[in-house]
């Protein structure tokens, strides 16, 4: 029972949030997410692991935490030691880092390490608020997640990145599974040799893959199926917006073959933007506000591994 | 439903729906699919580079397959499903209907009544299937407001009346009502509609 994470010495689960682009509001969804589960009695870690524009703390009100996820990569400090208090109660914080650090510097073992510490966090949800792109440490770590969330907003550049991040992740998935099963030279020789045997897209490759033996057959069809996505659609402008998420989660379905729901929506509120720059949490400034409603619908869903059904007259209940 | 089989739940798969879902439902799944698969939701041209029109075809085919043979098994069934008896013709908007659907700014009578005439649908089709005087419809495309002693039977009747031409019930029964309020409003409600009624009443019991 991989949701009940109520249970005392269980693992915690491991929540990651990525989006193909910058500025969708993956920070701003991660931290509402963790205020709401937070108020409602959960123990919350957020991780900002995303190196590039680390700014999480901001969206929870505090300072810029002295210790942060570089102290664990370069002075090995225990993950567990760097979580900080917020100002809302049973809600932790690791602090990412603004320095450049990059992520392409942290080695394998490194991120091994932080995996298991992660792990070793004692807390009900970790939610890792990841960077935008594709860089194989953030697919790592949105592979290791027991629940992979994707943020995007109704906007086609925003659309085409989320898919080109979804593909991405799976290619990875893929590589990372054969390698386990031993079969990394069959991966390894047949991507060297793509264009020699038609091989254009990811799709091209898995049907390839798929005939090289029923074995590969086998492994890729059941890494397809376990591969869920939670998807949100955040920023909705319009009524019609709301139906951004379900086509989306379609595509991912009959032209990915992924598994996919859609899990909740946001609408864009000006507001959110004000309260980021006086630095106070908008979950709690604006409770009540539709936006935190619908952060608080997307949150239960997620936990009960529900979505949101559309109405005909776009009303998402 | 009992003797799914696999065929069922695959066309279930299709429209993305759970096996348990109720005519409705599949009505709706399968008018969103189409137009999202024969349209340019930016949700497509996102993935446009990727997939050829032969898939895409290939999409829809499977989609309109899918509904037509969970719409049979509906007819078929003797089940009550969602309430409704098996009778129940369903009703699909095509998409240039769909679009002057979307056009309205504000459900009026007439409007409703264009709607209903494009779709080939005779007010007692709706009346035998609601089991609501077809008087009563008449009453709603004419906005013969006096014809209805309160709003909430009004809305009840408007809920119905677009239930069955699957409009929006809620957008179609707001905007209604709001003329209905406003005509009460207005002198007519309160002395002439009165007579009007019961002239009505009279003509109806003449027959
Ligand atoms: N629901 C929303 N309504 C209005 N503005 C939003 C909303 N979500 C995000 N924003 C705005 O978008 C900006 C980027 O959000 P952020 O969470 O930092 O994105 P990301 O982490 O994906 O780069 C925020 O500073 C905020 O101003
Ligand atoms: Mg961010």
């Amino acid at each position: 029972m991989k949701d009940n994470v109520t249970h005392k010495n269980k693992k915690c689960e491991v929540w990651a949030v990525g989006s193909g682009k910058g500025g969708t509001g993956k920070s701003f969804i991660t931290s509402s997410i963790g205020i709401h589960l937070a108020s409602k009695g959960k123990k919350i870690v957020l991780v900002d692991a995303d190196f590039g524009a680390a700014n999480l703390h901001t969206f929870v009100g505090v300072g810029k935490p002295q210790n942060s996820l570089t102290d664990f990569f370069e002075k090995k400090t225990p993950l567990k030691d760097l979580v900080v208090n917020c100002g809302v109660s049973d809600l932790g914080l690791v602090a990412g880092s603004m320095r450049s650090f990059e992520a392409e510097n942290i080695k394998s073992q490194q991120k091994v390490k932080f995996f298991k510490h992660i792990n070793q966090i004692e807390t009900d949800i970790i939610l890792i608020d990841l960077g935008a792109g594709s860089h194989f440490n953030t697919m790592d770590t949105f592979l290791l997640a027991d629940k992979m969330i994707v943020v995007v907003a109704p906007e086609l550049t925003a659309i085409e990145n989320l898919y080109q991040f979804i593909k991405s992740a799976f290619f990875r998935k893929l590589r990372l599974v054969l390698d386990a099963h031993g079969l990394k030279t069959t991966f390894q020789e047949t991507w060297k040799d793509r264009e020699a045997r038609g091989i254009k897209s990811l799709k091209d490759l898995i049907e390839y893959l798929i005939c090289v033996s029923p074995q590969v057959r086998d492994i890729i069809s059941r890494e397809m199926s376990d591969f869920n996505l939670h998807i949100v659609v955040n920023q909705m402008r319009n009524g019609q917006d709301v139906f951004i998420g379900s086509s989306v989660k379609s595509i991912c379905m009959k032209f990915l073959g992924f598994n996919a729901r859609y899990s909740g929506s946001v609408e864009y509120d000006e507001s959110v933007t004000r309260c980021i720059n006086r630095k106070q949490p908008f979950m709690v400034t604006y409770p009540s506000s539709p936006v935190a409603r619908a952060i608080g619908k997307l949150s239960e869903n997620l936990l009960e591994g529900k979505e949101i059904i559309i109405g005909k007259n776009g009303s998402a209940y | 439903m009992e003797a799914h089989t696999e065929e069922y739940n695959k066309y279930f798969k299709v429209l993305e729906l759970s096996p348990k879902a109720a005519i409705s439902e599949i009505r709706s799944s399968y008018q969103r699919l189409k137009t999202l698969y024969s349209g340019d939701s930016i949700a497509i041209t996102a993935v446009s580079d990727d997939f050829s029109e032969e898939q895409r075809q290939n999409i829809l085919s499977q989609i309109e397959e899918a509904y037509t043979k969970l719409s049979d098994l509906f007819k078929n069934s003797e089940r009550i499903v969602d309430g409704k008896p098996k009778n129940y013709k369903s009703v699909i908007l095509d998409d240039s209907l769909r679009k002057y659907v979307a056009d309205i700014a504000s459900f009026t009578g007439s409007e409703l009544r264009k709607i209903r005439e494009k779709l080939g649908i005779e007010l007692h089709d709706i009346a035998g299937f609601t089991r609501i005087r077809r008087q009563y419809f008449e009453d709603i495309e004419l906005e013969r407001f006096s014809g209805f002693s309160s709003e909430v039977y009004l809305k009840g009747y408007i809920l119905a009346y677009a239930h069955y031409l699957s409009l929006d019930p809620a957008k179609v029964a707001n905007d209604y009502i709001a003329r209905y309020k406003a005509w009460k409003d207005s002198d007519n409600g309160s002395n002439n509609g009165k007579l009007q009624s019961a002239f009505r009443n009279q003509e109806d019991n003449n027959r």
